[in-house]
């Protein structure tokens, strides 16, 4: 899931909000308030069909309404697997090629005019045989079929087979995939793919009941049919999509256990509740950063990550948020993203490929201190390697030998790789999207480079244009950012690999035989120390071959109102709304001091 | 009778005209660019799925079935599917044209009626003190950038001063207007000068007629010459004008909806633009000329209508 | 002929003699030189250069304070110039060949020759502009040459629409007709006739079109379609955005000055152009 280069950083971050002072809550049958969850989001969402969920807001949006069969724990951490719709974890073959779920029983899809009388029938297996074939339907072109691409047994054949054939036969059994019975579901892969459970837990391969698909047809997108614990009605790319409780969700509970310091920060407090445990999700579309800002200081937002411009007003540097909002009840958070940001070398471009020291020269040169301070407020991590922390593979404490900003060093390199103080070098174009804030960043690359007489000019192509220029190998370099799609140091590290190359992940197109080898190895293994310790390896190797000008791991800062109850920052957010509260009484209070 | 075969040759003129539309369209869109794999298919897409979704999206037909294509999407406005947002782009139209609307509609009627007037007054008082400090004051307003007002304007009058809404649009009356107040005054200011300049050019075309002359001969006042019958005949080309413009109100305003996070047209086109979405772009461009050739006529045929010195040929 | 000539000589008499005029024909003059020193080299080649402390304000050492990176304003500012005056040359160069030919032969031929044109133009002035240039900058990729490509495609219908008007009215007048006695061909009579008696029709359109071009090289920067890896006003502009937020107001100011004054002398010259050239209108305006 590649991302803008940094232009959206900041509104990456999902912000939560409440009700306006305008809007006051209703009050309910019961005489109980309404507990409203407004959510805000920064970028326009394409709608509810998990095979279009390739951005982290359409994401979101789906998995209010669908479900999956895994989840990641909301509160621990590092990040483990639960089972969502799944009985249970599944049981694996020790070839690891077999996976064997239980679904649970009694799960109910939302009513629908999809369905007969309009009622919503039983999730069985086969609405995840149905859904996982979907993502191989060519008539669908499903946006996540990479991530299943060659590991589910018999799957590719058969996409094949639809391409051909004038519609896609559903009903084919295929041996990757199979209900054993109403309640059981069977997975065989082609290959081992340790990685293959995280997937599972993606918006992508979400279940949809086929009688909506049928239905709405291309309109399906427009017309969310779930199980999960939120309900809509159709999708109209109005500024606002309205959520309300789905009166027949199962039993689901809130988790009883937490990462250490979660029960002293109030996160257990509602352990083995009900949940959902607001009534109504409001979401709202805000593309401008001041417009977000402005509403979550009227109390309209519950929260919002801080806009750069207003940074130093709200954090004061070695003191932590300033008083002004402490009054006010709110408090901050802060968000390490599983990111990494650079600016890729296009390895199959003459002048870089086998120039190692031109590549250590230009990382050398590159002053990331500044950098941050710049568009980051200094509290970004400058990248060491590939692999963003938090996750195994990553070294604390490690130093990159290139990663420091040393123009002396920088010079020497360029001179060794045969161009003294840049003579003989090209002009070298680096392509990003183009944002005023990404100007900007590839401006400062820029103006580095020109300290040892290296000439960068810099061109703003938009998002589209970069992915065809960087898939058809017509870049010099690029500026990319990598989010984490699991927490999985593999999902770095394929950037690496070769046989991705582009238009594969890797689009820098550097190719290593030593690297693949590695990759290769630990590819198949499944999680273990011995794994952990290839993965460090190739972070060391990734560091001294300096395949891209590595530079960041982002970290944000976000505000929230002190009514929210149960927020904790998740990378992987999909439906965690369902376990966030609403403090009524507080909120009536904090209003008043705004 | 000749005022409708004149129109009816004319309507006849759209067709020649929409074909020639649609044949830039399909030039500048289907044949030098447009790769929609990217868009459609995510980062991640393998070669077979490019193939089968250009299969899919007719990008492998002839390049006359693709025109064809697009001539017929000129007259039936049906035009598929974005491809950023798969959203049907006659749905993206609806829901986007009224945001536009409820603020070039009233933006475009202050600054004309106040153009009017202003552009009166200065022709009555031509070459007085106040004709010349309105007239340097419309060129020094229209040597600023608009951007400039923008940004001035939404710092100033509504972050600092809050005055207004920063940014931010509610749908539905009255819920709209604390956040087209801004947007308005900036479009009034923007479009203040070269309108004035220009009524004041065309007042003063029939100020110095014949028959003013005529007129002041007849000894009547200078004001009733100008009000009966200056005015009267200056409403012609006045007229023009604004319908010329009437296409552009529905376009909405590029810069301005897309500073103050107004979700109408205008910023829908800069999203297109940044994502490559060309069949939305496409929709609007054919929108747009059918609306602007649509507008032209009427024009003329206002034009000949009220002014019988136009030869209908 | 002798009257023609004796037009032209009044009207730069009369801008010269009006004082507004003639410093905005200063103004003009002085910025050309500064794009050709900017060119050559000589001045603001190093504006890449950090010459101080990100932010600094205007003061004696950095007269337009600095940007982000603490780079001197003032010598972006001096870039931005020659961008600016080079998007105005090019388009005009571009749009005025092109108007004035297609104008001219479709005034002049007129039958099919002249529906031709008159439909080329119309199908282009039909799609909107913005959406025209977004899909040039596609098709030609991101930078300068772009630029000045797709503002030239996009302005040259309002000139080829004037001289079209104005060679149906000349051609048929008896200085034209005398032509035609002698035996004078078409084209001689297009260009080496008409087409004076009609230039100053053009070179009013041109002082307009150049200030045009200025102003759009700052929408397009504004969209990201506009000049790449150098310094545009357009680009200072569009950073003054976040920049005024922390007070930050001297690149704002900087290239709004900048543009301001050279958009306000084509202005100004144009209309003095317009009373001076158009002997329709002489007498009216004053």
């Amino acid at each position: 899931m590649k991302k803008f280069f940094m232009p959206l950083v900041l509104s990456m971050f999902m912000i939560t909000t409440s009700c306006t002072k305008s809007d006051s809550a209703k009050v309910k049958a019961d005489g109980s308030l309404e507990k409203v969850l407004n959510i805000v989001v920064g970028a326009k969402v394409k709608g509810f069909d998990p095979n279009q969920a390739s951005d982290r807001y359409s994401g979101n949006e789906v998995a209010r309404i669908y479900e999956g069969l895994l989840q990641f724990h909301y509160l621990k951490r590092p990040y483990e697997l639960v089972p969502n719709l799944a009985e249970s974890m599944p049981e694996v073959s020790s070839d690891g090629l077999t996976y064997t779920f239980k679904i649970k029983k009694g799960v109910m899809f939302h009513d629908n005019a999809c369905f007969p009388n309009g009622k919503g029938r039983e999730l069985t297996a086969e609405d995840f045989v149905y859904s996982i074939k979907r993502m191989a339907d060519p008539r669908e072109q499903s946006k996540g079929w990479w991530l299943i691409d060659g590991k589910i047994k018999g799957l590719n054949a058969w996409k094949e087979k639809s391409g051909k054939a004038d519609k896609t036969d559903y009903s084919e059994k295929l041996e990757g995939i199979q209900a054993i019975d109403k309640y059981t579901l069977k997975f065989v892969l082609s290959k081992p793919f340790p990685q293959f459970l995280y997937s599972l837990a993606m918006p992508f391969t979400y279940a949809v009941p086929k009688e909506a698909v049928q239905k709405y047809g291309k309109e399906f997108i427009n017309n969310p049919v779930g199980t999960g614990p939120f309900i809509t009605g159709k999708y109209t790319q109005a500024n606002k999509i309205v959520y309300t409780k789905n009166p027949n969700y199962r039993d689901e509970f809130y988790p009883t256990q937490g990462a250490p310091g979660d029960k002293e920060r109030g996160l257990l407090k509602d352990a083995g509740k009900k949940i959902p445990l607001v009534d109504k999700l409001v979401v709202k579309i805000m593309t401008e950063e001041q417009t977000r800002w402005l509403n979550f200081k009227k109390g309209k937002l519950d929260s919002m990550s801080i806009p750069t411009e207003e940074f130093a007003n709200v954090m004061i540097p070695g003191k932590g948020l300033s008083d002004s909002f402490k009054k006010q009840g709110i408090v901050e958070r802060k968000v390490v993203g599983l990111d990494v940001t650079y600016n890729a070398f296009n390895h199959e471009h003459e002048l870089f490929k086998n120039n190692k020291k031109l590549r250590q020269a230009m990382s050398s040169a590159f002053d990331r201190d500044s950098y941050n301070k710049k568009f980051y407020q200094g509290v970004s991590l400058a990248a060491q390697s590939v692999v963003p922390p938090n996750i195994a593979g990553h070294i604390m404490n490690f130093k990159g030998p290139y990663q420091n900003f040393n123009v002396e060093q920088a010079k020497k390199l360029l001179s060794e790789a045969g161009f003294p103080d840049g003579n003989g070098l090209p002009e070298i174009t680096l392509h990003y999207t183009y944002s005023t804030k990404s100007r900007q960043m590839a401006e400062v690359f820029q103006q580095n480079m020109s300290k040892i007489g290296i000439k960068i000019k810099p061109t703003g192509v938009t998002w589209p244009e970069l992915v065809k220029l960087v898939n058809t190998k017509q870049t010099m370099m690029f500026s990319m950012a990598w989010g984490a799609d699991y927490p999985d140091a593999e999902n770095f590290l394929q950037l690496l690999y070769s046989k991705n190359s582009a238009p594969g992940a890797n689009g820098s197109n550097y190719s290593n035989p030593e690297f693949d080898k590695m990759f290769e190895k630990a590819a198949i293994m499944s999680d273990s120390p011995e794994r952990t310790a290839l993965y460090e390896k190739m972070y060391k190797f990734a560091a001294e071959e300096v395949p891209w000008v590595i530079g960041f791991h982002r970290v944000t800062y976000g505000l929230i109102h002190g009514w929210v109850e149960n927020s904790k920052s998740i990378e992987f957010d999909h439906g965690m709304a369902k376990y966030k509260n609403i403090n009524m009484a507080k909120k009536a209070d904090l209003l008043k001091k705004l | 009778m000749q005022i409708f075969q004149y129109s009816l040759r004319r309507l006849l003129y759209l067709i020649p005209v929409m074909l020639g539309v649609s044949f830039l369209v399909f030039f500048l869109f289907n044949v030098v660019a447009g790769d929609p794999t990217p868009l459609l298919l995510g980062k991640n897409a393998s070669a077979a799925q490019v193939a089968e979704l250009r299969e899919q999206l007719g990008l492998n037909k002839s390049f006359l079935a693709q025109y064809l294509d697009i001539v017929k999407s000129a007259f039936t406005f049906d035009f598929g599917r974005s491809w950023a947002t798969q959203q049907q782009i006659s749905d993206i139209i609806s829901q986007r044209a009224w945001p536009s609307l409820t603020l070039t509609l009233p933006a475009f009627l202050i600054s004309s009626i106040l153009s009017i007037l202003i552009s009166l007054v200065v022709s009555f008082y031509r070459g007085k003190g106040l004709d010349i400090s309105i007239r340097v004051l419309c060129i020094a307003l229209m040597s600023i950038s608009s951007l400039v007002y923008i940004i001035i304007g939404q710092k100033f009058l509504a972050a600092e001063w809050e005055l207004f809404e920063i940014s931010g649009y509610e749908e539905g009356f009255p819920y709209f207007v604390p956040y087209i107040i801004l947007p308005v005054i900036i479009w009034v200011v923007l479009s203040l000068g070269p309108d004035i300049r220009f009524f004041r050019t065309v007042i003063l075309d029939e100020v110095y007629q014949d028959y003013v002359r005529t007129a002041r001969a007849k000894g009547l006042s200078e004001k009733v010459i100008f009000l009966r019958h200056v005015l009267r005949n200056a409403m012609v080309p006045m007229i023009t004008y604004f319908v010329i413009q009437l296409p552009f109100l529905i376009m909405g305003s590029l810069l301005l909806e897309n500073y103050f996070d107004i979700p109408g047209l205008g910023s829908e086109v800069v999203r297109a633009a940044n994502s490559n979405d060309f069949p939305v772009l496409k929709a609007f461009s054919i929108l747009f000329s059918v609306a602007y050739i649509v507008f032209n006529l009427i024009t003329d045929i206002l034009y000949a209508v009220v002014d019988p010195r136009i030869k209908l040929q | 002929m002798r009257k023609e000539r004796s037009l032209w000589s009044d009207a730069f008499n009369r801008i010269v003699k009006d004082k507004i005029s003639l410093i905005s024909l200063i103004i003009v003059v002085i910025y050309t030189l500064i794009a050709l020193l900017v060119s050559m080299g000589v001045i603001a080649s190093d504006w890449q250069e950090i010459v101080g402390p990100e932010y600094a304000p205007p003061s004696a050492e950095y007269w337009l304070g600095t940007d982000f990176l603490g780079r001197d304003v003032l010598r972006k500012t001096l870039y931005g110039t020659k961008v600016a005056m080079s998007v105005g040359l090019f388009t005009c160069m571009i749009a005025i060949p092109v108007g004035i030919f297609l104008g001219s032969i479709a005034g002049y031929f007129g039958g099919i020759i002249d529906e031709i044109v008159v439909w080329f133009y119309t199908t282009f002035s039909s799609i909107p502009g913005i959406i025209l240039l977004i899909s040039i900058s596609f098709v030609l990729g991101k930078g300068l040459t772009a630029v000045y490509i797709a503002l030239g495609a996009t302005s040259w219908v309002h000139l080829c629409r004037l001289v079209r008007g104005e060679v149906i009215k000349h051609k048929n007048r008896d200085y034209v007709q005398a032509v035609t006695a002698i035996g004078g061909g078409h084209w001689k009579k297009l260009f080496v006739h008409i087409l004076p008696n009609i230039f100053h029709i053009v070179i009013i359109n041109a002082s307009l079109l150049f200030q045009v071009a200025i102003k759009s090289e700052v929408i397009l920067s504004y969209l990201g379609i506009g000049v790449q890896a150098v310094p545009s006003w357009g680009k200072m502009i569009d950073d003054a955005r976040s920049e005024l937020n922390n007070d930050v107001w001297w690149q704002l100011f900087g290239a709004t000055i900048a543009m301001f004054f050279i958009v306000l002398a084509f202005n100004i010259l144009g209309d003095a152009l317009r009373d001076a050239l158009d002997p329709k209108l002489k007498g009216k305006e004053s």
